[in-house]
């Protein structure tokens, strides 16, 4: 069946009444417990638990739904405490727990929910170090530096990875072989199973937001990408999934990578885009317009056919973009800047900031940005070489310098530079993270002495 | 064939057992990856993957932080361009690690406007690496006693960096001026002669230098060749039934 009916999650201002209910429930247990980083998860005391499994379901429900962006910082702590009750009990009850979660998307609503709370928390953190200027919350926050620890957050979806066996059962069924086998008491409920899966995906994610996208596509190991995966079940998680290793293996240098990944889900948006009114076609087609915009970069990098759907909309939505990208020179910098903010996901710190030195805050999104922009600047003159080399067969390298009116060594440099960046790692089998070498030129030369010698090209 | 990233031809055993488990967070593996760093750096072998894990250790525990360590594996990183290992680890250092001397320096408590200095300077090596300025290369590492401080730990870092940028020539070049490649491997006279015919295999001939032909400097007209199977046009085919003329 269709994914897409589970936008029927309310839409994020709505549901405020149902956290500050549970406020109330969050202040009596934080009263009993000590927050001490990893540990915390262990240190509830499950006698609180045992009172509250009767509201177990519409506890399942609650962490399904989305929290309001500007819910005040005690909903924000409150909400925390929640997911840790709540995974505390599921975790680290006597045994699995005995529950049908709500709906075969509830899942990776309640991973997806937890690390975007997560997410906005370290924004919201950081900017408010950064501003420097609200003394009131900057001392609430001060004193609470393991909410929402990236520390607790890795434990939680670890555990979940841990307990359900799923990285065990899915590589049983790449072999071809029963996962039941292997998955334990725990892996064989339907509950900690979906929970374990979305946890990769969440970890994915987790990891890509704290750039280390090497470890982000080194998580997904187990996990096959196609169409019968677990994930493309719910679409909204189908679709995260792409985004972020599209957008890592962008970051790698892996382009043509990161194309084949946007260019995927893409078309498969682009086919079932029918079926999508509902609450959630908004952040769909948010995310939609981003991964254009990131095709956009790796096209510019790394220029190739695109699948024909995929090309008429990328004109369509930025076209004038695209040609100054694919144009290259300094012209082109402000372009890649632009659709790089627009477009990334929203980079988090993982450790509380230094409220003493607020500018020593700096939004990990222009760090990131920076360390990008350098490696466009490296490649910003290939396109221009190409268009020259495209028309010789063979060309005086000092004569060629003329015409661009750059000294004949920095010639040398972007020649060697483009030859250099046509070469990419290209996955074929395996993990994510395995490949081969591919020289994707269109255009291959050599230089012999002052001479270039461009070999022609393609032929369809 | 290709080798997937975070595969490391010499990484110990144990090692790899904490890079496959939980204990890749625990803060108490630091010094093992930090020993590792400098046995990397002293036998001149190279893992990036642990080093990442590394950084992500720091990036957790910024009071374990070693700035040495971190300098280390970024000069290893240098030692593999033109991969992308530079830039994976920048983005797991802190967020203001890039800022410019002129802002930080007018902070109060810049604490470690040290490291922020060392990794600015390492990140113009890697630019200068990335955009094939290798004779501006040389002239910059030989411009600032820093450089020489920062490179020192790394055995070998000169002649490691000599050999990718000759990697890098071999696949562009079939024959060069001697003066140009002189200025790009930062090397004259006997030190040169000795580099190109010994180690890399090239001749000199007067003031040419001749690299021998290989399977990227060739040139060879490329077929861009399409395979297209059938499924492939399923979507076509069914959508001119589907779509009422």
């Amino acid at each position: 069946m269709s994914a897409f009916q589970n936008g029927g999650a309310p839409s994020r201002a709505m549901d405020e009444d149902s956290d500050i209910e549970e406020e109330a429930l969050a202040a009596d247990y934080r009263e009993q417990v000590q927050y001490e980083g990893m540990e915390e998860l262990e240190q509830v005391s499950s006698m609180s638990m045992a009172q509250q499994t009767d509201d177990i379901q519409s506890r399942l429900a609650a962490a399904a739904q989305p929290l309001d962006f500007s819910a005040p910082l005690e909903v924000k702590f409150a909400s925390y405490d929640n997911y840790c009750s709540l995974f505390h009990f599921i975790l680290n009850s006597d045994g699995p727990v005995d529950l049908e979660p709500p709906s075969y998307y509830w899942a990776w609503d309640v991973i997806d929910e937890f690390i975007y709370q997560f997410n906005s928390f370290c924004s919201y953190r950081n900017r408010v170090a950064r501003q420097g200027n609200n003394e009131e919350e900057i001392t609430i926050l001060r004193e609470a530096p393991n909410t929402w620890g990236c520390y607790s957050v890795l434990n939680v979806l670890y555990s979940l990875i841990q307990r359900s066996q799923i990285n065990e059962q899915l590589a049983a069924m790449k072999r071809n072989e029963e996962p039941m086998a292997v998955a334990g008491d725990y892996g064989s409920k339907s509950l900690y199973r979906m929970l374990g899966y979305f946890s990769i995906i969440g970890l994915l994610r987790v990891h890509c937001l704290l750039g280390d996208f090497s470890l982000a596509l080194k998580t997904l190991d187990d996990i096959e990408l196609n169409k019968k995966a677990m994930f493309a079940r719910v679409m909204a998680a189908h679709f995260t999934t792409y985004y972020y290793v599209g957008f890592s293996y962008m970051m790698m240098r892996r382009y043509a990578d990161a194309i084949r990944m946007f260019s995927h889900i893409l078309i498969y948006v682009s086919r079932t885009k029918n079926f999508q009114k509902n609450a959630q076609y908004d952040s769909i087609s948010k995310k939609n317009d981003q991964m254009y915009a990131l095709i956009a970069i790796c096209v510019a990098f790394h220029p190739t056919r695109l699948d024909d759907t995929i090309h008429t909309a990328l004109r369509e939505k930025y076209g004038d973009q695209l040609l100054k990208l694919q144009r290259g020179g300094p012209e082109s910098l402000p372009i890649f800047e632009e659709l790089f903010r627009s477009s990334c996901p929203k980079f988090i710190s993982p450790t509380p900031p230094d409220f003493d030195n607020p500018e020593l805050n700096v939004d990990p999104l222009e760090h990131h940005l920076a360390i990008f922009m350098d490696e466009v600047k490296t490649n910003m003159w290939s396109p221009t070489v190409k268009s020259y080399l495209r028309l010789y067969t063979t060309m005086d390298l000092k004569k060629l310098a003329g015409f661009l009116e750059v000294e004949p060594e920095k010639l040398r440099g972007w020649l060697l530079v483009n030859k250099q960046r046509s070469r990419q790692i290209r996955w074929t089998d395996n993990g994510l993270l395995d490949g081969e070498i591919v020289n994707s030129n269109d255009l291959d030369y050599a230089m012999q002495g002052v001479r270039i010698a461009p070999s022609s090209d393609i032929t369809c | 064939m290709g080798v997937p990233f975070d595969y490391a031809p010499d990484r110990p055993e144990h090692i790899d057992a904490i890079l496959n488990g939980l204990d890749r967070y625990n803060p108490e593996t630091t010094s093992i990856f930090q020993e590792y760093v400098v046995q990397q750096c002293e036998e001149k072998t190279y893992d990036a993957y642990a080093n990442l894990a590394l950084l992500k250790l720091y990036q957790f525990n910024p009071h374990l932080t070693k700035d040495e360590t971190i300098t280390n594996i970024l000069v290893k990183s240098l030692t593999v361009f033109p991969s992308p290992d530079f830039s994976l680890c920048l983005h797991l250092l802190p967020p203001h690690i890039l800022t410019p001397a002129s802002t930080q320096s007018a902070l109060p408590a810049a604490g470690d406007a040290p490291l922020s200095e060392a990794v600015q300077k390492l990140n113009v090596l890697n630019n200068l690496l990335g955009q094939a300025s290798y004779s501006q290369f040389w002239a910059t590492l030989d411009s600032d006693d820093l450089y020489a401080d920062l490179v020192a730990d790394v055995a070998g870092f000169e002649e490691l960096i000599r050999i990718r940028i000759a990697l890098t020539i071999s696949q562009s070049v079939r024959e060069i001026e001697r003066s140009v490649l002189e200025s790009w491997l930062g090397l004259q006279s006997e030190g040169f002669d000795k580099f190109v015919n010994g180690v890399c295999g090239w001749e000199i001939e007067g003031t040419v230098v001749k690299v021998p032909l290989n399977k990227e400097n060739e040139a060879k007209g490329t077929i861009v060749r399409e395979n297209v199977k059938v499924d492939q046009f399923a979507r076509v085919i069914r959508r001119a039934y589907e779509q009422p003329a």
